[in-house]
């Protein structure tokens, strides 16, 4: 057993390395290493033998050259522009969106920097704020804080829910306490606790870090369904010692794009995008960037790269070693990567057309008379949406948000050109300034 | 009458200037034309792209600018009615050009969409034309081949036809109002780092492009606001390597001269350069690099430095002689992998004559005083000799460096002193004349390292974040003969002549060595990333051993029978071992608030306990000067700071910092053996001296615009201090001007002072002024015994400089400055008072006549004025005027004119704790000069065959 994985690993090194030297990847080659690649996950996976096998019939190849991706203007994919700029005093200044939920009267945020929930109207006034103030002090707990909220309904009636020190908060939308419940801890009931994880409407949960009890040995998994308590399926499976001593992230990440019945998911160090339904998980793109992106097909289990990824990142710039905020809208595909470069002239934000096969730049989206000539997203000087991609997006509307620094810069080089805004932003430039609360950005795409 | 005649003469000439460049200006352009830059094939805007617009006919560079996020342009102030050409670049593009006028009748024009076509084949022979400005990444660079300049340009010449890179009239260097902290030639420093010694001397033609980054990678710290511009000067292919010099000589009259000559010469790995000066009018160079950067191929501005110095005492008759040598083992050295080894030799012989004629007034008591005056004649030569080298080595975290230095000084020294003592009724009292002759041989050598380490990436797990340790060693051996003949007569009283006739020899010699250990961050290192305290620790430990031994051999002459006998007091050996160790333990907090695009606050509070330990061991033939002595005390530090950033205006700094430092009492201090020939100071010891404690509380402040224009910036630090048991003088002097100094430990030492700094930048539309305002103060009370009476003398001391520079193109640079000095001190037990003050002037003004005809004018107002005595007045007035010729403009002649008004006399003009000081002393005066240089210069290697 142990000979057979030595002898893959074998095959699949010598192949990457002529691959990585060459650096003039022929597609032959690429493709051989790619399936060699795919096979060893699949059957690493087989050999672990208690993984589930992805589903990769679907599985549609897409060949991406981020250098041939165009402009287009604001309105060529967005309906509607609106801007809401969020009621800036002094009890309600906070620093950026970290976390944005909607009502149908109000717009909730969660504030990293200032650890607060702020309640807004959806005109963008300010109602109330929920911070430590609000929330019972455990003795016990040091530094307590919040990290988040959810909205829950209750008894039909919608509450702002916050989990700090050993309780659970309700809040009604005036920033009012309605109750709280003590934390069920999962040394009581000898199971973990799934109240804030990620959940599918038929109640199946997804654990992205589920432990399976083995004699000695534990192992773990990156992604596993759990429904009824009991395991459905499980992927990626990992032993804390594979990672030892490894700077290096390797989990994955889901995305919700606003369909209830399926996230998208992304593996760290591949690129590929899956989809994840209660039942499956399903290879759904695999992406093919030119060689000079591309990181090794062994970058994630080789050990030649354990605590050097930083090194590996420095020494070869261009190489996307993240793949992050991924979307699905009609055949309208989103996703970012990264790499080690700083520059804002390397497009990093994209659109692709599963229908036209058209690679969209996100920067390069032109503002127009739909966004009143103002940008969409801060790509082009702050790293708001590099960070965070949108908030929200759902099949009707997306949400964004950027500084009052970046709205009024573009303001000012707008200056000269006798732009007319509608009342909002003219009693915004008016009263605000460039310290003033981030503004609100919903867009209502094409659905092309 | 020589005062008004010489400022209205300065005024005038600068009014010309300004009226001839006047006319050179072009009048207002009111043209303006704007558009956007668009790649039609992927269809977007190009952001950050260049547009350039040229004049057509001669294409000269009118304007450039980067296209906003908006892919616009907007260009003001173009000429009307005039062809002109644009040309856009951007990386991976093709460039694209379009020819306009823009109309007369309406001033602006719309040229609408520029289309940029990418360049699928990247091959850069291809290059029609060089933009002048590109962005690369971050980087922003200016490509040399874009401007048109005359063949002798120069960098600075490059740099000053940049719109947006400003050369202040001071030297100091911004690019869009920001300071290039750094110069770099091809990546590294250009003999030793002098920005002067690359801008004034790097043919432009040698130059590839300029490239002007933030250097924020090379930062331990990540607080926004904390980059720092770094400009490197990339030269062409085949130019990096090459050389450059001077060779000048001067004569005038009263037999005035200067010669200077040298070579620099450098390749990609290695620079060298040989430097060589004599002369006799008090141009004096301390180093190789001082002499370096006086003898640059470009040197127009109003710099002051070696210059012949005018306030300098006496006649100076310099020689030096430098060698620098560099070397890379690593051609291109980046912050993670650095090899280098400098080394520098530098020789300076010096031979002085001072003359001086001082009158001295001490208060005796609240009613008398002494009034001393006292001739000097003192003829020096001293010959120094410094060789150093440092070698560097970096690479992925850790560090290492070593340096050593040896000195060696050797020089003889006649001094001849007549000095009267009379008293208030201007009655003689005594008189004490002395011949003091000697030689010296000086030598000493220092070595020290310094390791550091800190891991290159450091993640949660990382325990160990590293420590620095350093060694030095210092050892010397101090030689020198003397011999003193004193002769002193009492006129009134009871006090004996006496006479001297003695002959000195002392060996000095001993050593230094310090051991420093710092380890940060001791809270991870043992818990690891467990968090157990919001206090961060540090651990450091200082060990200092030193010794030193003083042999001192002791003749009289034995005036019967002629021959010298040894004088078994003064005859002595003493040893005095030093062992200091400080144990220190640093605590700190950190606070920090931040709101993303808006501000970034942080406050860090430390406090660092140390104990002070020191052991004092003497051993002398004296058995009273044997000692053995030892001091321990808890002394803590402390420190607040708090730095304030707001996002695209400014950041503000400040910090609180507490000191405790221990001041032990030296042998001398303690039981020094009194030399009898010097009645006029006869020191006596005290063997019940403790140690003094000093307390400090320093408070700095800073502000730093970040704004692009017109930035303001400021500084402030104030420090005030207390000494407890400070040694201090009990001072004994009878009506003779004899005086008895016992050390005592007073109470009550109290201290003020602080300076203050404010910067104002203006950028108008061809000219650049600064303003410059610089005060520092010094406010003491000294307690002290004078005739058994305790005194408190009071001190105030101010220092305010003002400064105007302007800056007009390249023709005209302008500086005026004005100085205040005054002192002030009282005596309260004796209720006196001394003060003073020194009030000057200066305007500087170069202007350039034509390309090759530069005329220097400086002017300098001096007044002194003393409680005292009558004021004095003196200016100095240097002007030149320097042509350039041959081709290449490779031979300059100067004809100076130095103290045109023949007023210099060097006025001394000085206050103490209870005295003050005016008199006389011999300077440089008037003399005419005519300088012939020639400055060889070659970049890349010489084409043999022309084809």
């Amino acid at each position: 057993m142990l000979n057979y994985l030595k002898l893959l690993w074998f095959i699949r090194y010598k192949r990457v390395k002529i691959i990585s030297l060459g650096n003039q990847m022929n597609t032959f080659m690429f493709k051989i290493a790619l399936r060699s690649i795919i096979i060893c996950t699949l059957l690493s996976g087989q050999v672990m033998a208690q993984a589930s096998k992805i589903d990769s019939t679907g599985m549609v190849t897409l060949r991406i050259d981020p250098s041939s991706a165009r402009g287009v203007s604001v309105s060529q994919l967005f309906e509607e522009v609106n801007f809401i700029p969020l009621e800036t005093t002094k009890e309600s200044l906070f620093g950026s969106i970290h976390q944005l939920k909607i009502t149908n009267e109000n717009y909730v945020i969660y504030d990293y920097e200032t650890k607060a929930v702020l309640i807004f109207t959806k005109e963008g006034k300010y109602i109330a704020k929920i911070n430590a103030s609000k929330i019972e002090k455990d003795p016990d707990v040091k530094g307590q804080s919040f990290y988040g909220f959810d909205i829950v309904t209750q008894d039909g009636k919608s509450l702002i829910q916050i989990d700090a020190g050993k309780q659970i908060y309700y809040f009604d939308f005036e920033g009012k306490l309605a109750k709280k419940v003590p934390i069920i801890k999962e040394l009581l009931s000898k199971e973990k606790d799934y109240t804030n994880y990620k959940k599918f409407s038929d109640g199946t949960i997804i654990d992205q870090n589920f432990l399976e009890k083995e004699d000695k040995d534990s192992t773990y998994y990156n992604l596993s369904l759990i429904k009824d308590k009991k395991r459905v399926e499980s992927y990626f499976s990992y032993k804390t010692t594979d990672y030892k001593d490894d700077e290096r992230g390797h989990g994955g990440k889901l995305y919700d794009y606003g369909n209830p019945d399926e996230y998208l998911y992304i593996k760290k160090f591949y690129y590929n995008i899956y989809k994840l339904t209660s039942k499956k998980l399903s290879l759904a793109y695999r992406i093919l960037f030119p060689a000079g992106n591309s990181l090794p097909m062994d970058f994630d289990t080789n050990p030649i790269y354990k605590g050097k990824g930083y090194e590996y990142y420095d020494k070869n710039r261009d190489v996307f070693f993240d793949m992050t905020n991924s979307y699905l809208h009609y055949n309208n595909l989103y996703f970012q990567v990264r790499n080690w470069n700083w520059s804002r002239d390397e497009k990093k934000a994209f659109i692709y057309n599963l229908k036209t096969n058209e690679l969209t730049s996100i920067a390069d989206i032109e503002p127009d008379s739909t966004s009143q000539f103002l940008p969409i997203t801060d790509l082009a000087s702050q790293y708001d949406f590099t960070n965070r991609g949108f908030h929200i997006v759902s099949p009707e509307y997306f949400y964004n948000s950027y500084s009052s620094l970046t709205l009024f810069t573009a303001k000012e080089q707008n200056e000269d050109k006798n732009r007319k805004y509608n009342a909002v932003l003219t009693q915004y430039f008016k009263t605000q300034n460039k310290k003033s609360n981030p503004v609100i950005i919903q867009l209502k795409p094409k659905k092309n | 009458m020589y005062k008004i005649t010489s400022i209205t003469l300065a005024f005038l000439l600068s009014i010309t200037c300004s009226i001839a460049n006047a006319q050179q200006t072009t009048p207002a352009n009111p043209g303006s034309a704007k558009g956007i830059v668009r790649d039609t094939a992927q269809n977007y805007v190009l952001k950050s792209a260049t547009v350039s617009v040229y004049k057509s006919a001669d294409s000269t560079l009118l304007s450039y600018q980067v296209t906003n996020n908006y892919g616009e342009f907007n260009f003001k102030n173009l000429p009307v009615n005039v062809s002109l050409r644009l040309d856009v670049s951007n990386v991976g593009y093709a460039t694209s050009r379009k020819t306009f006028t823009i109309p007369a009748d309406k001033n602006t024009i719309n040229l609408q969409t520029i289309i940029a076509n990418r360049r699928d084949i990247r091959l850069n022979d291809v290059v029609i034309s060089v933009p002048p400005i590109t962005m690369n990444g971050d980087t922003l660079e200016f490509n040399a081949a874009a401007f048109k300049l005359d063949s002798n340009a120069v960098v600075e010449d490059l740099l000053r036809q940049i719109p947006n890179i400003t050369l202040w009239g001071d030297g100091q260097i911004t690019v869009n109002g920001k300071e290039v902290k750094s110069l770099l030639v091809n990546g590294k420093s250009f003999f030793g780092g002098n920005m002067k010694l690359a801008t004034q001397n790097l043919a432009k033609n040698a130059v590839q492009k300029i490239q002007v980054y933030n250097k924020s990678r090379s930062q331990e710290s990540t607080a926004p606001g904390d980059s720092t511009l770094e400009m490197n000067i990339k030269l062409k292919k085949g130019k990096d390597i090459g050389f450059f010099g001077k060779i000048g000589v001067g004569y005038g009259t009263n037999n005035r001269f200067e010669t200077d000559a040298s070579i620099n010469m450098f390749t990609p790995k290695m620079q060298l350069a040989v430097v060589g000066a004599m002369n006799n009018i008090n141009k004096i160079a301390d180093n190789t690099g001082d002499l370096l950067s006086n003898s640059t191929f470009k040197g127009v501005g109003t710099n002051v430095e070696y210059q012949p110095d005018f306030r300098s005492e006496g006649i100076t008759r310099p020689s030096a002689l430098g060698a620098n040598f560099t070397y890379n083992f690593v051609e291109k050295p980046t912050y993670e992998l650095t090899n280098t080894l400098k080394s520098n030799y530098f020789l300076q012989d010096k031979n002085t004559n001072y003359l001086s004629d001082i009158k001295t007034t001490t208060s005796v008591n609240s009613t008398d005083k002494v009034i001393e005056n006292s001739n000097t004649n003192n003829q020096s030569s001293n010959t120094t000799q410094r060789f150093d080298s440092q070698y560097e080595y970096r690479k992925k975290g850790h560090s290492l460096n070593f340096s050593q230095e040896v000195n060696f000084n050797q020089g003889d020294n006649t001094d001849q002193t007549f000095r009267r003592a009379n008293n208030l009724q201007d009655m003689l009292t005594s008189t004490n004349n002395s011949l003091n002759t000697g030689n010296y041989n000086n030598r000493n050598f220092r070595f020290s390292s310094n390791y550091r380490y800190s891991p290159y990436i450091i993640t949660n797990k990382t325990r160990f974040r590293g420590f620095s340790s350093d060694y030095s060693l210092n050892t010397y051996n101090n030689e020198s003969d003397r011999l003193n003949l004193t002769d002193f007569k009492s006129f009134t009283g009871t006090a004996v002549n006496q006479k001297f006739n003695r002959k000195y020899n002392t060996i000095a010699d001993g050593f230094k060595q310090e051991f420093n250990l710092t380890i940060p961050d001791v809270k991870r290192l043992i818990f690891g990333s467990k968090n157990y305290s919001t206090f961060n620790f540090e651990l450091s430990n200082k060990l200092v051993l030193n010794s030193d031994k003083n042999n001192d051999k002791v003749q009289d002459l034995d005036t019967i029978n002629n021959v010298y006998r040894t004088n078994s007091y003064l005859n002595n050996q003493i040893t005095t071992s030093v062992i200091e160790e400080t144990p220190g333990l640093k605590i700190e907090k950190s606070f920090q608030k931040s709101l993303s695009n808006r501000y970034y606050k942080s406050l860090t509070i430390g406090f660092n306990p140390k104990e002070l330990l020191v052991s004092q061991d003497n051993k002398s033939n004296r058995s009273f000067q044997n000692s053995n002595r030892n001091y321990s005390r808890f002394a803590p530090d402390a420190e607040i700071r708090y730095n304030n950033y707001q996002y695209g205006e400014s950041s503000y700094n400040y910090n609180l910092n507490y000191r405790t430092t221990m001041k032990i009492p030296n042998i001398n201090q303690l039981a020094p053996l009194t030399d009898s020939t010097n009645l006029y100071y006869l020191q006596r010891g005290n063997l019940n001296l403790k140690e003094a404690v000093q307390r400090e509380l320093s408070f700095s402040f800073y502000k730093y615009d970040q704004r692009s224009k017109n930035t303001l910036n400021y500084s402030l630090t104030v420090r005030a201090g207390l000494i407890a048991d400070n040694i201090a003088d009990s001072l004994l002097i009878d009506e003779q001007n004899r005086r008895t100094v016992y050390r005592v430990n007073a109470d009550g030492h109290k201290y003020i002072n602080g300076d203050a700094n404010i910067r104002k930048a203006l950028k108008l539309k061809s000219s650049e002024l600064q303003f410059n305002i610089y005060n520092n103060f010094n406010i003491n009370k000294n307690p002290g015994y004078t005739n058994g009476v305790s005194t408190y003398s009071s001190n105030l001391n101010t220092n305010t400089e003002g400064s105007i520079n302007y800056t007009y193109k390249s023709y005209l640079a302008m500086a005026l400055s004005q100085s205040w000095n005054t002192y002030r001190s009282k005596q309260e037990a004796f209720n006196t008072q001394y003060s003073g003050k020194t009030v000057g002037t200066t305007l500087t003004t170069s202007y350039n006549i034509t390309k090759k005809l530069t005329l220097n004018s400086s002017i300098s107002n001096n007044n002194s004025s003393s409680s005292n005595a009558k004021d004095i007045t003196y200016t100095i007035w240097n002007a030149n005027i320097v042509y350039r010729f041959l081709k290449g403009n490779n031979a300059e002649v100067k004809f100076a004119a130095l103290d045109l008004l023949r007023q210099n006399t060097s006025v001394i003009n000085y206050g103490n704790a209870d005295s003050y000081t005016i008199g006389t002393q011999n300077v440089l005066k008037q003399y005419f000069m005519t300088t012939l240089s020639y400055y060889p210069r070659q970049f890349g290697k010489k084409n043999v065959a022309k084809k």
